[in-house]
């Protein structure tokens, strides 16, 4: 699974974000991009001491300047996964885009958290929830 | 999102991401004339009127005030301020852009503190 | 790609950021710049004059610029330590 996958699934929930000026910020995430910049809503910034506190109602953060964020449990199991398949001087990018759609079609069936594992091991079980291990070659959906 | 057929164009060129994401995800016309909060690396922040930006992040603020911070630290701010004027902020140094309008200091807000 | 991360997915890892911090979770994924997922993680927060204090979190994406150190953790080793009668000096932030 992508970093920049879980982060795009987490948006619209609550997360924390530490930078690396020591700074935290609480806020909903609204949109990120991949840079891992992002904006968030409902802010609650504290300060790097945590003495002191400020309410913002939006905030855009450049995602270098990211230390880490903290994401709800439960949305690495919704994480729906394109395949992301970079420059690999290879002509399937295209069945490559199509699985991961057949993925986000899927979207209502839920993803049990063994699924991650038996995706892994057993394969074709797991891949059907639209999940494919990153680095391996994309098979065609179905 | 981009549409599907967006993403079908994009994939057969064969070049990564970016190009569905050209757009910012921050539309800082919303912004101007606004009074904005930017945080600098290094630890500088001012807030200013925004005046202009392009899409590096570089921004014009006018009647800029700088919040001065602590000699020994940093990263912490004190109540001292000083006024910059029209300044252009560059934009590969920007860490966080936040309106004004609406920002306020708060008393601690979590129930527990970590 | 050949970053070696692949074999450690799944797995508990110890993840030693630049500011000197140690996150122990599963790892769930990474990119080539090695941004990391963990899930089910705690920080070790270590001290000289307590033992080691568990901080549970949860799930994160660490982002690579601060990743140090990514090992594999051998849970049976991990499992047997005692961690509250474990002292340690804290590490310092890394130097940029």
């Amino acid at each position: 699974m992508l970093p920049l996958s879980l982060l795009r699934t987490a948006q619209n929930h609550p997360m924390l974000v530490e930078l690396k000026n020591g700074e935290t910020y609480n806020g909903h995430l609204v949109s990120c991009d991949n840079w891992m910049n992002i904006n968030l809503r409902e802010v609650i910034c504290t300060s790097r001491d945590g003495d002191k506190f400020w309410r913002m109602p939006e905030c855009y953060i450049r995602g270098s300047t990211i230390k880490y964020l903290r994401i709800p449990d439960e949305v690495i199991d919704m994480v729906k996964e394109e395949t992301i398949v970079k420059n690999r001087g290879r002509g399937d990018m295209k069945s490559g885009r199509g699985g991961g759609q057949g993925g986000q079609n899927q979207r209502n069936r839920p993803a049990a958290r063994g699924n991650f594992g038996g995706g892994r091991g057993g394969g074709k079980a797991g891949g059907q929830g639209g999940r494919n291990p990153p680095f391996q070659k994309q098979k065609p959906k179905q | 999102m981009a549409s599907s057929g967006d993403k079908n164009k994009n994939s057969q060129n064969g070049d990564q991401k970016e190009k569905k994401r050209k757009e910012s995800i921050l539309d800082l016309s919303k912004y101007l004339e606004k009074t904005i909060r930017v945080k600098f690396a290094g630890g500088r922040e001012a807030s200013g009127v925004l005046k202009g930006y392009d899409p590096l992040l570089n921004l014009v603020l006018d009647n800029t005030i700088e919040y001065l911070r602590d000699a020994d630290d940093p990263y912490k701010l004190t109540e001292d301020t000083r006024e910059l004027g029209l300044v252009v902020c560059r934009g590969t140094s920007v860490v966080l852009i936040c309106p004004m309008d609406g920002m306020e200091s708060i008393q601690n807000p979590f129930v527990t503190q970590d | 790609m050949a970053s070696g991360l692949d074999a450690f997915v799944n797995h508990t890892v110890s993840i030693i950021t630049s500011d000197g911090r140690n996150f122990i979770g599963t790892l769930k994924g990474f990119d080539q710049t090695i941004n990391i997922i963990i899930d089910e993680s705690h920080e070790r927060v270590y001290s000289t004059t307590t033992g080691i204090e568990q901080v549970m979190l949860g799930l994160h994406i660490i982002r690579g610029d601060n990743v140090a150190i990514i090992g594999l953790i051998d849970e049976d080793v991990d499992n047997r330590l005692n961690l509250a009668n474990i002292k340690a000096e804290p590490l310092n932030a890394v130097v940029h």
